[in-house]
């Protein structure tokens, strides 16, 4: 339990300096939100300059922070200079959005991951192991971006499925069953490509794992025993070879909200990384701060909620 | 029908009434509506309009931002307005007008018995309650510096009911012009949030839509954040056409955030959205291809009104530790260098590669489209290279053996062009430029800056060698482009805060500018801005570069489709817009 | 296969690509930063064997010319045979930066052209970009993981080594830097860089940033590895002698490093190659007219050239070669560790 305590503390220290090292990098980068207008003629810069003190953009750095640590204590989460709106609203739509297309990938990615690593590890260099290494290995060298782009490519040279956004135009009329298949359809091409970015690692991770433990006497105990290979394989292999793979649950939980900004830019859909994107081209410092905030916060529990599945799940780790 | 039968018929009709659009009011008696002249059509469709960001306030007083402004002209109408096709003011709200001899009085007649978008009636004081907060300085409108003419900000009074005066503190040429798109706001609503300060507050994307009202042909019906925001018919809306028809045709106009502007081709392309406007040529080209299987028709209107420019920052550097380019500065400042790197340049190759060929090369600041200001005795000097050396050699400067080129102290001529690393039209310029300013051995380097970090070097640090920007496109009138022409301007972008000219051709300039400004009859001005065009194009403080042609796009069934080359291109007129064929209604109309 | 071979073969693989990448210059027909305007998006050239005359042995080209009907299209004009020759001289470039000389390993006589992979928006042989741009391109991913691995051996030896807080507040350190936004770092940091370093050092110096951001995970790795090895009883006896903290770390600790330093090297290289592509992809890469793999992606960005010129997806391509040959290296090394070490 103190174990816990002392990494939930420290959690909260973490989250607490990379509030501050946000502060600091937005001092670094010039320009504020406000520059865009100097380039209109017909807004005199004196209008600007007034515009940034109404703001408080003018004010020193400490003053800044304390603000919006003062907003966030408040529920609001900073405010919005280009939304003129506190970031909590925002930040929660497209937070649920992302965890939408996230939750959906990562979900698939373990179903479909634990299967086929437990199954090749059982029949490890026959063919059907070849080919899964091989499919990986393949996966694994096609970085994100160009699965991306393939993709994109197939689908709107096909038009097979829609490209771009999270609904259709008509989305409003549908009725619920229609609704959830639009939504739906407009996920499969970014959930895909996340799939298939952590599918690889996830599948040779779980073989690797499955085939240590497979190699163990109490396996072969078991197998003597004349159990059956596939009670061994699910239900005493794998819950010993969970260990790695409860913190790799973990690691996946925590990347929900932070792995998927490229694929959402990309493919429009409307998360937290075309707003985290457009926030720091446009430098609506609070959006900024509230996005990174969010996703390190997830990354924080993600990596707690790994330490409490294996302190639950592993009776040695407790003797720590 | 049994009992049971009539309450559902009842409350089904309830139910599907209030999904519905509202229908036009019938016109009443006293209301002076606007008779339009298009050609008649007929009710219902939704068209869909893609944006690549999504706008940030519904608020007219304090957006500043494209996408905002796009939706905000949708539900809004000021008192006089530009007719984009024409580019001549014509009356809106106002039904007509009279100036004082001395052109500095403009005694308004607002139109009788015209209603908001929630049926609240509009007079005088709505007019005035407007002005107040646009000149208020503590809510710093981005429209307000517009209202300050001679130093002084415009004075409103309300006369009566029904017409209002506005007085200038001296005369303002193409006074009626500032009216156009100042929206017209009900103070029934606003004026509550305004009394206790909050006004910044008020009409937010968030806002109810029952607390928004305005006179434009549109009304707020729901936003949904992050994809799109949905306008329904105005029922009050004040203009008909010549059938007594209440306007506008369209049930509902729906903006849908895409996010850029391949989103947005890929979306017209298949069928979602019912017009694209400011295409690039190549989308263009790609959107022919296949146009009318597609039931899209396209339009090129010819160049726009916006200038892109070399610029060389010749701003006062002391004070500031930039002594490499304060060094620079020394080849900046001599004429015969810009001359020189104006002749070098390859407009027509600027014009096909970044282009398509859609689009025209300038010389000057005003674009050949703008047939009413531009000067069509300015030279347009084809491309030499060999002009261009003999410029840099009577400037002193001369080549070593690599064909580096150096100036008279031996200094190799080596800068930097920023530019914006999300424009990639000026991105693609400035590497056509890099490659032809090689040619007469200038060592060019080219650097895409994050727009802020841009603007913070052009307006600010003043931390950059050349740049390449664009401005104008907003109105075809010179008085827009004041700041950028006055030595006190804050868009002078080659000299910034200079307290007085610092060359004898800018206080020329200066004069010019000034009087063009209250010079009443056209042919004066005409004159006088042609001057102003001779200095600019003999001086070359901005090396222009090339204008992008208009290129639009809409479903063929779309008709009295009217693009023009002033925003809103394409739904200027969005109030006489109808779809022809009936099969065109749900989602933007597929054909 | 036995593991030897399967390190030998990826090594040569990907010694291959590297060997064809530096020697850019060498097999690049035209010079990258080259504009031929009048050709922008021009198609691959075809290479013929057939003509009128029947088969010939050495290939051959049409001369392209520019079809007045419709925008980047193009016609051979079939009048006239370019036969493609080999060792040719062409533009001068500096080979391995030091030499200049005129030789070329194919190419055409003028006024035909050979654009093997096309050209882009302003005429330029994609071949020649995507071979120098290779050369940025792997550049960035060896100086970026050379940098991350320096670091995270020195910090994981010195945490794993000396332990109690020193050990703690490097490893918060490192969690810091795991859960940290990289890319609105690289976007504050390109905005801040003066403008008087070249384009090229603005680029290095991103792919720096990159390779000191990413310390962290192999930093613990090696904390791990330290934390075994300082374990083992030899560490203790040579303690028990009096070597001092350098002597056990150099002789006893680091020759354990040494495996997972060179797996790491292998995965990371890819990566760091895919964040360059990244960063142009967000307008921070590499300014014009060098190309880098980054850059010549970031051209599908637009929509019309995903889909009209399909020969702009070249560098997908060699990117995906140089991860695969990496990966196999990668396995193949640590197959081999696995094998030889424990």
């Amino acid at each position: 339990m103190r174990y816990l305590e002392r990494r939930f503390v420290h959690g909260v220290l973490l989250l607490i300096s990379v509030s501050i090292f946000c502060f600091l990098l937005s001092e670094l980068a010039p320009g504020s939100f406000f520059d865009e207008m100097r380039l209109n003629p017909q807004i005199s810069p004196e209008t600007v300059a007034a515009l940034r003190v109404q703001y408080g953009l003018d004010r020193p750095l400490p003053a800044r922070y304390a603000y919006w640590v003062k907003s966030v204590v408040h529920g609001e989460w900073g405010y919005s200079f280009a939304y003129n709106s506190p970031v909590r609203g925002l930040l929660l739509q497209r937070a649920r959005n992302t965890l939408a297309l996230t939750g959906v990938a990562m979900a698939l990615a373990w179903l479909l991951a634990i299967p086929i690593g437990v199954w090749t590890a059982s029949l490890p260099g026959k063919p059907v192991d070849r080919l899964s290494m091989a499919g990986t290995s393949f996966l694994l060298a096609v970085p994100e971006i160009v699965l991306l782009l393939g993709f994109l490519y197939f689908v709107v040279r096909t038009h097979i499925l829609p490209v771009g956004g999270m609904v259709s135009v008509d989305f409003d009329d549908l009725g619920l069953g229609a609704k959830i298949l639009d939504v739906v359809r407009h996920l499969i091409v970014p959930a895909t490509v996340l799939v298939f970015a952590s599918l690889p690692i996830l599948v040779r991770h779980v073989r690797a794992s499955m085939i240590e433990i497979l190699g163990s006497p109490f396996i072969e105990a078991a197998r003597g025993h004349g159990i059956s290979p596939a009670r061994i394989l699910f239900r005493y292999a794998l819950p010993a070879a969970a260990n790695p793979l409860i913190s790799l649950f973990g690691l996946s939980v925590a990347g929900l909200l932070s792995g998927s900004l490229l694929v959402e830019v990309m493919t429009g859909w409307p998360g937290l990384g075309p707003l985290l994107l457009e926030a720091s081209m446009s430098r609506d410092l609070y959006v900024v701060v509230g996005v990174v905030m969010a996703s390190t916060s997830f990354m924080v529990l993600g990596n707690l909620l790994a330490d409490v599945m294996l302190v639950v799940a592993d009776p040695r780790v407790r003797t720590d | 029908m049994d009992r049971w039968g009539r309450i559902t018929a009842i409350v089904l009709t309830g139910i599907v009434t209030s999904f519905a659009s509202p229908a036009p009011q019938p016109p009443q008696r006293g209301e002076e509506l606007l008779i339009t002249n298009n050609e008649v059509g007929h009710y219902g469709g939704t068209l869909t309009v893609a944006q690549r960001s999504e706008p940030k306030t519904l608020n007219p007083v304090t957006a500043a931002d494209a996408p905002s402004r796009e939706v905000i002209g949708e539900l809004n109408a000021d008192l006089i307005h530009i007719n984009r096709a024409s580019q001549k003011t014509e009356p809106a709200l106002a039904k007509s007008w009279n100036v004082s001899k001395d052109g500095r009085v403009f005694t308004l007649k607002l139109r009788r018995g015209l209603r908001f978008s929630d049926g609240h009636a509009f007079d005088a004081d709505d007019v005035v309650f407007s002005f107040q907060l646009y000149l208020d300085e503590k809510i710093h409108s981005p429209q307000r510096d517009l209202l300050i003419i001679g130093d002084n900000p415009i004075t409103v009074q309300k006369i009566d009911q029904y017409t209002v005066r506005f007085t200038l503190a001296q005369p303002y040429a193409a006074a009626e012009r500032i009216f156009d798109g100042l929206a017209m706001l009900p103070r029934h609503l606003l004026d509550q949030g305004y009394k206790e300060g909050k006004f910044g507050q008020t009409w937010t994307l968030g806002t109810t839509p029952n607390q928004i009202a305005g006179m434009g042909a549109f009304r707020v019906k729901e936003y949904a954040a992050g994809q799109k925001i949905v306008l329904e018919r105005n029922p009050y809306y004040w203009k008909a056409d010549h059938n007594k028809n209440r306007l506008p045709y369209l049930d509902e106009v729906v903006f849908l955030f895409v996010g850029n502007e391949d989103s947005q081709v890929i979306r017209f392309q298949a069928g979602d959205t019912g017009v694209i406007s400011r295409l690039s040529a190549e989308n263009y080209l790609l959107l022919s291809k296949d146009a009318s299987s597609r039931g899209i028709q396209l339009a090129d209107l010819g160049p726009s009104l916006e200038y892109n420019f070399l610029v060389f920052n010749q701003n006062d550097l002391k004070g500031k530790n930039l002594d490499k380019i304060a060094s620079a500065q020394a080849w900046f400042e001599d004429l015969h260098f810009r001359q020189a790197v104006s002749s070098a340049i390859d407009r027509e190759g600027i014009v096909k590669l970044v282009y398509a060929g859609r689009g025209a090369p300038l010389w000057g600041n005003v674009s050949p489209s703008n047939k009413f200001w531009v000067d069509q005795s300015l030279a347009h000097p084809p491309r030499s290279l060999d002009h261009a050396r003999e410029l840099l050699k009577s400037a002193g400067f001369s080549w070593r053996g690599d064909g580096q080129l150096i100036d008279r102290q031996g200094r190799a001529v080596e800068f930097s062009i920023i530019t914006s690393s999300s424009n990639a039209q000026r991105t693609k310029m400035a590497t056509i430029i890099q490659d032809d300013l090689s040619k007469v051995g200038m060592n060019v380097h080219v650097v895409p800056l994050e727009f802020r970090g841009l603007l913070d070097r052009v307006f600010q640090s003043y931390d950059y060698e050349v740049a390449i920007m664009g401005l104008g496109g907003g109105d075809a009138d010179p008085n827009p482009e004041m700041n950028v022409w006055l030595s006190s301007g804050g868009t002078h972008l080659w000299h910034l805060g200079e307290t007085k000219p610092a060359t004898d051709w800018e206080s020329q300039l200066d004069q010019l500018m000034k009087k063009q400004m209250v010079t009443l009859k056209y042919k004066d001005r005409k004159n006088l801005y042609d001057e102003v065009q001779q200095i600019i194009a003999g001086e070359d403080p901005f090396v222009f570069l090339a204008t992008p042609d208009i290129l639009v796009g809409a479903k063929t069934n779309l008709a009295n489709f009217q693009p023009a080359i002033l925003e809103p291109t394409a739904l200027w007129n969005v109030e006489e817009l109808y779809y022809a064929s009936p099969g065109g209604s749900r989602a933007g109309g597929r054909p | 296969m036995n593991r030897n071979r399967k390190v030998a073969i990826a090594l040569i693989f990907l010694f291959g690509l590297h060997l064809a990448i530096f020697c850019a210059g060498f097999v690049a027909p035209y010079d990258p930063a080259a504009q031929n305007r009048d050709f922008p998006y021009a198609p691959p050239t075809r290479i013929h064997f057939f003509d009128a005359r029947g088969f010939h042995f050495r290939p051959f080209v049409y001369e392209l010319a520019a079809n007045p009907d419709g925008l980047y299209q193009y016609d051979e004009a079939r009048e006239r045979d370019y036969p493609v020759h080999f060792f040719v001289s062409g533009p001068e470039y500096k080979f391995a930066g030091l030499i200049s000389t005129h030789l070329h390993l194919f190419g055409v006589d003028a006024p035909a052209q050979v654009f093997l992979a096309g050209t882009d928006n302003y005429g330029r042989d994609q071949l020649s970009r995507i071979l120098y741009g290779g050369q940025m391109s792997l550049a960035a991913g060896l100086l970026a993981t050379g940098i991350s691995l320096s670091l995270a051996l020195i910090i994981g030896c010195v945490s794993g080594f000396y332990g109690s807080w020193i050990d703690e507040s490097l490893m918060r350190l490192a969690e810091l830097f795991l859960v940290l936004p990289w890319l609105y770092l690289l976007l504050a940091v390109r905005a801040f860089l003066p403008l008087h370093i070249s384009p090229a050092e603005t680029f290095f110096l991103l792919i720096a940033v990159i390779g000191t951001i990413g310390w962290a995970r192999p930093a613990r790795l090696i904390r791990g590895i330290v934390l075994s090895a300082k374990a083992r009883k030899y560490v203790l006896a040579s303690r028990s002698f009096g070597a001092s903290d350098l002597h056990i770390l150099r002789r006893h600790v680091l020759p354990h490093t040494y495996g997972v330093l060179l797996t790491q090297a292998a995965l990371l290289v890819p990566q760091y190659i895919v964040a360059e592509v990244t960063l142009s992809f967000f307008g921070l890469g590499l300014s014009e007219p060098a190309p880098s793999w980054g850059s010549l992606l970031a051209n599908l960005q637009q929509y019309n050239v995903m889909i009209s010129y399909w020969w702009m997806f070249a560098p997908a391509l060699a990117l995906v070669l140089v991860s695969f040959g990496y990966l196999s290296v990668a396995n193949a090394f640590h197959e081999w560790l696995q094998s030889g070490s424990m």
